[in-house]
């Protein structure tokens, strides 16, 4: 009658250790963390780390190369490029941010309510959502942005709103497969109502995707922003901005390759470092390896 | 006793793309307070639907209650409204899957999806319904509830499981319980322990019971009185002790005659019943049973046997008298 009854150590967010132990098995995605933590890092600290004000401008030491005191060069306005890659980080993980809550808070609940109540509705929802995937992603932004005009807000509405098609459909299928469950119709018979059970029961079960798809898009959102800041449809100067930086480097790649080298090269790896993690977690959290 | 629940002439089907699958065809029974019922047939005979049926439980779509009446404690639940079965689901009359490894929901502590119940129904103040799970936890025989209440399902094993959806079940003192096969995704052990568990607790609380079940043996156990499904009918109704030693519909005796029993000398070879059961898309016109019936005659193919009294409370749907 009696059963062995397993010992463990405090399970107070053993689920998290779990994946964090997972996660850390993987050398790539061990990577892709630390390159995220020192990201996430240096955009909180920014005015701790960066050793000038990142908008003080020098124009006698315009194009300078690297030094003791600038150890990235300064750029062609004689501005510490370190201190602006640091404060840039700022505008990436606000973008990234803005971008993935607009697509999530937007899309998630499209989606669970499209796969929840099925029929009619979810008619309705998915031919809104193919209407918005038929569009290319950074066309449907940069109409978006033609639209609202020019300015840092309205790139991480533009962009935000492109993905949120992807992320209806994302939660859509995983409650589907969800909303079959037993759980669920159990749930139903102790008297829940349609939007407990969706709350309490379906979103919790249909997370992990969802938090796999918002880090890979927070690699995507910082690629399109520092496109959008490029073309010079995102921050007004003198806000330091990664692709905004690599633009005004653009013109001197022949006589000062550093100040177009330094922006790119840290939004290669921070995109990078966003994917390993996203694959990284995407294992770790993959629902064939649970207990 | 007062009756408790009554359900006359209950129509479900369920539309496909291959026609009208008729799962319950005008199916009657009525349940005293208190009274443990058992719900007997074979897989697809449309026993869980009708079950689910009570509670409005089938989705719909495919599914759709076409006619008929479930009148509990004197009212019709087919025709409340959802804020009204809500009320009445889990605090009234309560559920126990079949599946208790997925009747969890994965990501909630145990203690969490009790509490909902308590919640729900009993509106306990947060430290009240925790000490409320502890004593369920208990009563249904989880060792260590203390602890246990913070554990997630999957640190349970299946009959564990099951013991809290018992638990779960029981929580609001329902007045009835519905067992959709509590027993059949378990070991043999834990089957007997929970059939127990069911029988106390319900007895202890003046909970009226449906339990559903293939297994006959648990039939002749635990019930007081027993309904025998056929596709989408009942085919004979009666006292447990009396349909299990006087069967009086073929397909009873067939059901009967093709378990092993212990309580008899061993016969030589079991008797099955030959052929499968009716494809429920295309019944034939007569008698459902009629295909496989060792006793039809010309009758049964074209009329349909209507239930009828053949002793004390023993109905049975047969137009031959054994």
């Amino acid at each position: 009658m009696e059963e062995i009854v397993k010992k463990e150590e405090p399970r107070e967010l053993s689920q998290l250790r779990e994946v964090f132990r997972r996660l850390s098995k993987r050398i790539t995605a061990l990577i892709g963390l630390i390159i995220v933590i020192i990201f996430l890092v240096s955009a909180i600290l920014a005015p701790l780390l960066s050793p000038h004000d990142p908008i003080e401008h020098s124009l006698v030491h315009k194009l300078a190369n690297p030094s003791w005191d600038y150890p990235l060069g300064r750029d062609e306005l004689g501005r510490c490029i370190l201190s602006r890659i640091i404060y840039g980080a700022r505008i990436s993980l606000l973008i990234g941010v803005m971008v993935i809550s607009i697509g999530v808070l937007v899309g998630v609940p499209l989606g669970v309510i499209s796969a929840y109540y099925g029929g009619k509705v979810d008619f309705i929802v998915q031919r809104f959502v193919d209407t918005m995937l038929a569009f290319p992603g950074i066309l449907l932004a940069l109409t978006l942005i033609a639209m609202l005009g020019v300015g840092l807000a309205n790139v991480m509405i533009a962009v935000g709103v492109s993905t949120i098609p992807i992320y209806a459909r994302l939660a859509r299928s995983s409650v589907l497969a969800i909303k079959a469950r037993q759980f669920v119709e159990a749930s139903k018979s102790i008297g829940a109502s349609n939007s407990r059970i969706i709350l309490r029961h379906l979103i919790p079960n249909s997370l992990s995707p969802i938090i796999v798809q918002s880090t890979l898009h927070m690699a995507t959102a910082i690629l399109w922003a520092a496109g959008l800041g490029f073309l010079g449809l995102g921050v007004n100067p003198p806000t330091p901005e990664w692709g905004a930086m690599l633009n005004g480097g653009r013109l001197y790649i022949r006589v000062a390759s550093h100040v177009a080298t330094f922006p790119g090269l840290m939004i290669f790896i921070t995109v990078l470092g966003f994917n390993l993690l996203g694959d990284g977690l995407r294992d770790a959290l993959d629902p064939r390896l649970k207990t | 006793m007062n009756t408790l629940l009554h359900v006359r002439n209950l129509k479900t089907y369920f539309n496909t793309e291959a026609g009208i699958v008729k799962a319950v065809d005008g199916v009657s029974y009525h349940l005293k307070e208190g009274e443990t019922l058992g719900l007997v047939g074979e897989s697809g005979c449309g026993k869980s639907v009708s079950a689910l049926s009570i509670l409005r439980l089938i989705p719909n779509p495919p599914g759709k209650i076409m006619d008929g009446e479930v009148i509990f404690e004197g009212r019709d639940l087919l025709k409340m409204s959802e804020d009204e079965i809500q009320e009445i689901r889990g605090n009234r009359i309560a559920m126990v899957f079949q599946e208790p490894m997925t009747s969890l929901n994965p990501v909630l502590t145990i203690g969490l999806q009790i509490g909902e119940v308590l919640e729900l129904h009993r509106y306990l103040p947060r430290e009240e319904a925790k000490e409320e799970v502890r004593r369920l936890l208990k009563m249904v025989g989880i060792p260590d509830a203390e602890r246990r209440i913070d554990d997630y399902p999957h640190q349970f094993s299946g009959g564990m499981r099951q013991r809290v959806m018992i638990a779960m079940a029981l929580s609001c003192n329902p007045k009835l319980l519905i067992a959709d096969e509590p027993t059949t995704a378990v070991d043999v052990t834990i089957q007997a322990q929970l059939l127990e568990i069911i029988k106390e607790l319900t007895a202890r609380l003046g909970t009226a019971v449906i339990l559903i079940t293939h297994n006959l043996g648990v039939v002749a156990r635990y019930v007081n009185r027993m309904a025998v499904m056929y596709a989408g009918r009942i085919v004979e109704s009666g006292p447990a002790v009396t349909v299990y030693h006087h069967p009086r519909h073929p397909y009873t005796i067939g059901l009967l005659g093709s378990v092993p029993r212990l309580d008899q000398p061993r016969k030589e070879r079991l008797i099955p019943i030959e052929g499968q059961p009716p494809n429920l898309l295309h019944l034939p016109p007569g008698c459902s049973f009629y295909p496989r019936c060792a006793h039809r005659f010309t009758r049964c193919a074209g009329e349909r046997p209507e239930l009828r009294n053949v002793g004390t409370e023993h109905l049975v749907a047969c137009f031959a008298d054994f």
